[in-house]
């Protein structure tokens, strides 16, 4: 009897044995696989504060920390070997949004989740302002839009609906008003008045109030205008000049016109061709300057602000300098000899004047010669080597005026 | 002693006139790189929007905003440099280089990016990351047209992270972000960027309306579907389909030769750069739709295998390959003679010399993205072995793979990959080279290779088994790049066909269909 109570008492301490030992396995196998608690309750963090994330692990291994935000990923690993506390980058740890985080044991993921991120009131809220266009025109249809985005000291854009005072003064006008940010901007357009001059314009969010921006309102576009000439004297003796004056332009509200607009004088004379001169204006007048023609001469001046306005049409007519000329012929006909040009003041034409001569041999122009005067005078000489002996025609013409010698025999 | 002489004369001669030679080539060189330089193509970015490397798909939403209409030149402006923005900062992110940068984000933004790849840096730890889908409204455009602020919902962006060189993790999130761009020196740059919301990647539903899968078995129009098939090259242009010398009516009387013979399914190959890469060429598809219109006329379905001749598999490379696929599977979403899109073939062989990982998850990606393009046809892999055949099992709609291993031991190999996957298995490409000539003296003949056939086709029958054999037609040319350059190689891949070059049905093609 004795051996069999052993016998079972030995099966039984076996039994015993197998089973604790399989339970034992079980238990280790079930910690092969490790979870992962995240300690660290907060899940909304102020931008800048240093941000911990404590996991807790079912067994000690070693862990990184995948972490993805705004600007992009990293990885970073536990302060301590053994723990799996990580403590965010700052770099990151200041950038507002969501991240997200995947913590990596040996094989794998063992935990995700995410944090957010949000902008520190509590900082110093600065004021990034963008305004354009930085000119306008006068009138009320053009306008420039200011944008504010208020931010925190990190350089984050304070969550939407932050109420920004958007103001500014033009003249003895001044305006405030309040706006709610929105897509991380507060904007709002500042239309022009009738007056051209300076908009200055401000921001304030909080206690923090933005740099002076300034606004050049322009006046609007021209109205039609009126010009007129001013001359030394009534006569075509291509050496004077012609003004033109503009009258002062204004636009439709009574803004004088920028300075520097461009102003076109298109002159048409008696043949029908087109001539031009332009200026800008200086306090709202524009002077185009021309020389007096050579000849006499109708005129009928138009100036125009391109696309814009337009002057009366002006008529002025120019009287012939000189009725008559002298030309002499020397050395065989070879050296002629025109003037001395004479002006109505029985004074020598400036030099300069220019005078044509054209030759003609049995009736075919051979050649054209253009000299300016000098001391009134002009000289040509028909050289033996290029004119042959033989009679030519001559035609001068100066100062509107023509002269014409037939069959002159040179030798 | 005279010769002595004479050699050592020319010698120095010969050293001397190459040392001239050498000389000049250096002044040469030198002046020519001291003329180059301060070009103004260079000086005024104007080459740098030649080419793009960047085509994640972009989508825009609504550009309804209260600032002021936007114009569409600004818009493909915004979107080409947000695009570019994310492109570079992918590429920074890989090297840990701050490379261009400046370019697109501005002074205050770019100094996270620089903090965070100096972080990486030092941990050396590389990421390798895309985007794939971006879906954008415009939310302020500014009245001066400078200033702009964009919503991008769902982006998807996968990354891969290295640390050591050693694969840590591979993940694709999904995140809204709110971006405010700004003009600067003719670049819309990054000025505020902030993810807004985090969301968990969204599941294609497979909408398979006249194509399906149940179990192991296909359906085409809800009866079972038995891929009895063949891989067509037409015999003057193999590996060069879509070429210069198209010719529609060869390959409809060679569709006639295919179906009179008993088979119902064929076996094309799109090549990746001959299509036009990420702008696929129309006329290129229009050859595509003569084909496919052709094979719907005679009745055969057609696997059409796309990225023949791809190999860069690296991340950054994704959307380009994204926008090839879209650009034809999307044409011929509802074309009925498809059956199945093979994503590429014999992926694995690239496994070694492209790292595997790179390639898998490229092809995984691009499963879903053909998938989403056109839910209508099956999805495949053609891997060159049953050993690889497993891999994205799950991925696809049916497994396909190729044998040309000792017949033999093929019914063993059939069996251990078929108890292994759930999934309809196709035997997509197997043959028999009957190349015994000048460069193969001891290669099978076309009695052997008939043989070969006449076995396999019991085999096939006996496991009612889903077949495409290599191939119709005996080349005469093998170009380079299927091979190598090594004449025998050339030779073996010239004879596989069922038809000889002139045109006479080899003994094997008794048995191409039983």
């Amino acid at each position: 009897m004795k051996p069999k109570k052993k016998h079972i008492i030995l099966l039984f301490l076996g039994a015993l044995i197998c089973a604790s030992s399989i339970a034992f396995t079980t238990v280790l196998k079930k910690q092969d696989k490790i979870s992962a608690v995240l300690l660290t309750k907060e899940r909304v963090f102020e931008a800048g504060n240093s941000i911990v994330l404590d996991f807790e692990l079912s067994t000690p291994v070693r862990t990184q920390l995948f972490i993805h935000s705004s600007f992009g990923s990293n990885v970073i690993d536990p302060d301590d070997y053994h723990t799996a506390r990580f403590i965010v980058p700052e770099f990151m740890a200041k950038k507002k949004g969501v991240v997200s985080y995947t913590l990596l044991g040996e094989s794998g993921s063992l935990y995700d989740g995410e944090i957010r991120i949000i902008p520190n009131t509590k900082t110093k809220i600065h004021l990034e302002s963008y305004i354009g266009p930085p000119s306008i025109i006068a009138g009320g249809e053009d306008y420039t839009m200011q944008i504010v985005i208020p931010k925190d000291s990190f350089d984050n854009p304070l969550r939407d609906s932050t109420a920004v005072l958007i103001g500014h003064q033009f003249l003895d006008i001044e305006k405030e008003s309040i706006v709610q940010s929105k897509d991380m901007i507060g904007w709002t357009n500042i239309f022009s008045y009738d007056q051209s001059g300076r908009i200055l314009l401000f921001s304030k969010v909080g206690e923090t109030v933005s740099k002076e921006f300034s606004v050049e309102v322009f006046p609007s576009l021209p109205e039609n205008f009126e010009i007129k000439s001013n001359r030394k004297h009534v006569y075509a003796d291509g050496n004077q000049i012609t003004e033109f004056i503009t009258s002062i332009i204004k636009d439709k509200y009574g803004n004088v016109l920028s300075n520097g607009s461009l102003v076109k004088f298109i002159i048409k004379n008696e043949k029908g061709l087109l001539l031009h001169t332009q200026g800008s204006t200086v306090n709202g007048q524009a002077v185009g300057k021309i020389l007096h023609p050579d000849h006499k001469d109708t005129w009928q001046i138009k100036a125009y602000i391109p696309g814009m306005a337009e002057s009366n049409t002006l008529t002025i007519a120019y009287t012939q300098v000189l009725d008559d000329f002298e030309v002499k012929f020397d050395h065989d006909n070879r050296k002629i000899t025109i003037g001395p040009l004479v002006s109505f003041m029985e004074q020598l034409i400036p030099d300069g004047t220019i005078v044509k001569m054209d030759l003609f041999k049995d009736n075919q122009k051979i050649d054209t010669k253009v000299k300016t005067s000098s001391h009134g005078v002009v000289r040509f000489l028909l050289q033996e080597g290029f004119y042959a002996s033989g009679n030519y025609d001559i035609q001068i013409k100066a100062l509107g005026i023509q002269k014409e010698f037939k069959n002159i025999a040179l030798k | 002693m005279g010769w002595n002489r004479n050699i050592y004369r020319s010698l120095i001669i010969i050293s001397f006139v190459g040392v001239i030679i050498l000389l000049l080539f250096g002044i040469s060189q030198t002046l020519s790189y001291l003329t180059t330089g301060a070009d103004r193509s260079s000086m005024l970015h104007l080459a740098l929007h030649k080419e793009q490397v960047y085509l994640p798909k972009l989508k825009w939403k609504d550009t309804i905003n209260p600032g002021r209409p936007i114009e569409r030149q600004a818009l493909q402006d915004i979107e080409q440099d947000y695009l570019n923005a994310w492109y570079i900062r992918n590429a920074a992110y890989q090297t840990n280089s701050p490379e261009g940068i400046e370019d697109y984000y501005t002074k205050n933004a770019r100094k996270h990016i620089v903090k965070s790849l100096v972080s990486n840096k030092e941990k050396n730890i590389a990421i390798h990351s895309t985007t794939t889908t971006h879906n954008v409204a415009l939310d302020f455009y500014s009245a001066d047209g400078q200033l702009v602020v964009i919503t991008d919902t769902g982006v998807k962006e996968y990354q891969r992270v290295y640390r050591n060189n050693e694969l840590l993790l591979e993940t694709e999130l999904q995140s809204d972000y709110q971006v405010m761009l700004m003009l600067e020196d003719g670049f819309w740059r990054i000025r505020h960027m902030v993810k807004e919301k985090n969301h968990s990647s969204d599941t294609v539903t497979q909408t398979n309306r006249s194509i399906q899968v149940m179990g192991n078995k296909i359906f085409v129009e809800d009866k079972e579907y038995q891929i009895k098939g063949i891989n067509y090259y037409p015999q003057k242009t193999p590996w060069d389909m879509f070429g210069d010398d198209f010719d529609i009516d060869v390959i409809a009387t060679d569709f006639d030769i295919i179906k009179n013979a008993g088979l119902n399914t064929i076996r094309i190959f799109i090549p990746y750069e001959a299509f036009g890469k990420a702008k696929v060429k129309t006329e290129k598809l229009e050859k595509l739709k003569q084909v496919l219109d052709k094979a719907a006329t005679k009745n055969l379905k057609v696997i059409v295998t796309l990225f023949d001749f791809y190999g860069d598999y690296s991340v950054l490379d994704w959307t380009l390959t994204h926008r090839h696929a879209e650009q034809i599977v999307s044409t011929f979403t509802n074309h009925n003679a498809i059956l199945a899109w093979d994503i590429k073939n014999e992926p694995n062989l690239d496994f070694d010399t492209r790292g595997k990982e790179n390639v898998l998850a490229w092809l995984k990606e691009m499963i879903h993205q053909i998938k989403q393009f056109d839910p209508n046809h099956l999805v495949t892999i053609g891997w060159s072995d049953t050993v690889s055949a497993g891999l994205l099992q799950n991925e696809v709609d049916m497994i396909s793979f190729h044998y040309y291993q000792d017949i033999n031991t093929f019914s063993e190999a059939y069996q251990v990959l078929n108890s292994k996957v759930k999934k309809p298995l196709v035997l997509q490409e197997f043959g028999l080279s009957s190349s015994r000539g000048f460069w193969s003296p001891f290669g099978p003949s076309e009695k052997e290779q008939a043989n070969y056939y006449k076995q396999f086709q019991e085999i096939i029958k006996q496991n009612n088994i889903h077949y495409l054999s290599w191939t119709l037609y005996d080349f005469d040319e093998v170009p380079g790049t299927v091979v190598g350059k090594l004449p025998w190689r050339k030779h073996k891949q010239k004879h596989f066909g069922f038809i000889d070059r002139d045109g006479n049905k080899k003994p094997a093609f008794e048995f191409i269909a039983k």
